[in-house]
C-alpha cells in the first residue's frame, strides 16, 4: 500500500467521496476503473498508468446521471486543466470533485514523469519533406511561407479518415450537437473530408477550450499534428483576449458569441 | 451505480483493434480505444468507435421472424430452422446447389465462419460463400 492508496481509502471511508476514478491493471492493460467503499480492498490495485484516458469525461458522464455523487479523480496536470474547463462550463460541480494529483509531464521542476505523451516518435522522411512534424512548436511551424504552410497542412488534413476520434476522446468536447455532424458544414459520408473546413471548424471550436492534453493526437490514426493546430488557435486566443483555457477562470471569450457580438476577422 | 470497462476486440475487420467497452449499470454505453493494445495503439476507425451501437440498436434482430403474406411473424428457433431447411432443400432440388449463395459475417468468430463455409460446401454443395470484410 502506498500513500495514494492510503489517501483514497481514507476519503472513501470518511465519505469524503463516494467513488474514485483511477486505473487498475486488467490482463496486462491499465484500464480506467471505479473504486468504491463497498470494495475498498480493491484500492490496493490502484495504479497511476502511463496510458492516459479522459477520466474527467467519465466523471462528467457520472455527474449527468448521478449529480449527488462525490467523485475522486486521479489527476495529472492535464486532467486538472480539463476539470477546470468542465467546471466553468457547468459539466461538473467543483464541490463534488476531489483530486489526487500525480506526477506528470516533465518540466525543469520535474525530471521524472508518467505520461503516454512523452516519447513521440520522430517523423519519417516524407512527413518532414511535405508535411508538418508533430513535435514542432507553433513558432517553428510559422517559419514556412503562407503558401507552403497551407500545402503542408493540406497534406496532413488529407490523411484524415473522419473517425471522429479526436472529438470523441477530447475531455472538453461535450456539445450535445456537434458542428462536425452538422450537414450544412460537413458533408455526410464523404472522404476525404473537405479541406481545410473539417479541421478548421474543430480548431475554431477548440480556441479557448482546448487544454493541450494531446489525447486527440494520441487517438488520431492519421497522425495529424492536432495538438500543434489547437496550440496555434489557443495562442491567438491568449494574444487577443488574454485568456488561457484550463487555467483562467470564467468561460472563454467565445462564449459571448451570439446575437449581439460578432468577431470580425482582424489582421494578426 | 456500477461502471465497468471491459477490454475486447473490435469484430468489424481483420485489423482486430483493441477496444474498451464502457458498461454503465449493466448497459453497454460506449466504446473507447484500448490505448495499450499493440494493434491499434489507442486509435480506432469510425466503425470501432461506434461498436456499442450495433449491440444496443433498435434495429437489431433479437429473434427469428418468418415472412408470411408480406408480414413478419415471430417464431421459435426450431420452427425457423425447419422452414429454412425445407425451403433450401426445395430450391436446391429445383435449381441445383449453385443457385444458393451464403453470406457470412466479419462480426462472427473464426470458428463460426469455418462452420458456415463447411455448411455451404458440404451440406448445400456450393462454393458460393463470401464475407462482408472482403471489400
Ligand atoms: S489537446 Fe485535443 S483532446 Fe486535449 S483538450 Fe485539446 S482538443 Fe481536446
Ligand atoms: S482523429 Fe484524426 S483521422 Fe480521426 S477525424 Fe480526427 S483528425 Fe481525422
Ligand atoms: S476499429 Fe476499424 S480498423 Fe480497427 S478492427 Fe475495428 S473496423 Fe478494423
Amino acid at each position: 500500500m502506498n500513500m495514494m492508496h492510503e489517501i483514497v481509502k481514507e476519503w472513501l471511508e470518511q465519505e469524503k467521496i463516494d467513488l474514485f476514478i483511477g486505473y487498475k491493471v486488467v490482463d496486462g492493460h491499465p484500464l480506467p476503473c471505479f473504486f468504491t467503499r463497498e470494495n475498498i480492498d480493491d484500492v490496493d490495485n490502484l495504479v497511476e498508468s502511463k496510458a492516459r484516458y479522459p477520466l474527467e469525461k467519465i466523471a462528467a458522464k457520472v455527474y449527468s446521471t448521478h449529480p449527488e455523487m462525490k467523485i475522486g479523480i486521479l489527476a495529472r496536470d492535464c486532467n486538472q486543466r480539463a476539470l477546470n474547463v468542465l467546471y466553468v462550463w457547468n459539466q461538473l460541480d467543483p464541490e463534488k470533485i476531489e483530486t489526487v494529483g500525480i506526477n506528470c509531464c516533465p518540466s525543469p521542476a520535474r525530471e521524472h514523469a508518467d505520461c503516454s505523451y512523452l516519447e513521440r516518435e520522430p517523423s519519417g522522411p516524407l512527413k518532414t519533406l511535405i508535411g508538418i512534424e508533430n513535435n514542432l512548436k507553433p513558432e517553428q511551424a510559422e517559419v514556412y511561407s503562407q503558401e507552403e504552410r497551407f500545402k503542408r497542412w493540406s497534406y496532413e488534413f488529407e490523411k484524415c479518415i473522419k473517425c471522429y476520434g479526436c472529438r470523441n476522446i477530447c475531455p472538453v468536447c461535450f456539445c450535445k450537437e456537434c458542428s462536425l455532424e452538422h450537414s450544412d458544414l460537413i458533408k455526410k459520408g464523404e472522404l476525404p473530408v473537405e479541406i481545410p473546413i473539417f479541421h478548421l471548424v474543430r480548431a475554431v471550436h477548440m480556441a479557448g477550450r482546448c487544454i493541450d492534453c494531446g489525447l486527440c493526437e494520441d487517438a488520431c490514426p492519421a497522425n495529424i499534428p492536432l495538438r500543434l493546430l489547437y496550440r496555434e488557435v489557443n495562442q491567438i486566443t491568449a494574444r487577443l483576449f488574454d485568456y488561457r483555457a484550463g487555467t483562467d477562470s470564467g468561460q472563454s471569450p467565445f462564449s459571448i458569441l451570439g446575437e449581439n457580438v460578432t468577431l470580425e476577422p482582424m489582421s494578426l | 451505480m456500477d461502471y465497468q470497462m471491459v477490454p475486447s476486440i473490435c469484430p468489424y475487420c481483420g485489423v482486430g483493434c483493441g477496444v474498451l467497452l464502457e458498461v454503465i449499470d449493466g448497459k453497454l454505453a460506449g466504446t473507447l480505444p484500448l490505448k495499450t493494445h499493440p494493434n491499434n495503439e489507442g486509435k480506432l476507425c469510425i466503425k470501432g468507435w461506434n461498436l456499442h451501437e450495433h449491440v444496443v440498436s433498435d434495429n437489431r434482430l433479437l429473434f427469428p421472424l418468418v415472412k408470411e403474406e408480406g408480414r413478419f411473424r415471430e417464431v421459435a428457433w426450431d420452427e425457423a430452422i425447419e422452414i429454412s431447411a425445407k425451403r433450401l432443400k426445395a430450391i436446391i432440388e429445383e435449381f441445383g446447389p449453385d443457385s444458393v449463395g451464403v453470406l457470412t459475417s466479419a462480426k462472427m468468430t473464426n470458428e463460426a465462419n469455418y462452420l458456415i463455409q463447411k455448411f455451404s460446401r458440404a451440406a448445400i454443395g456450393t462454393n458460393n460463400v463470401d464475407h462482408c470484410a472482403r471489400l
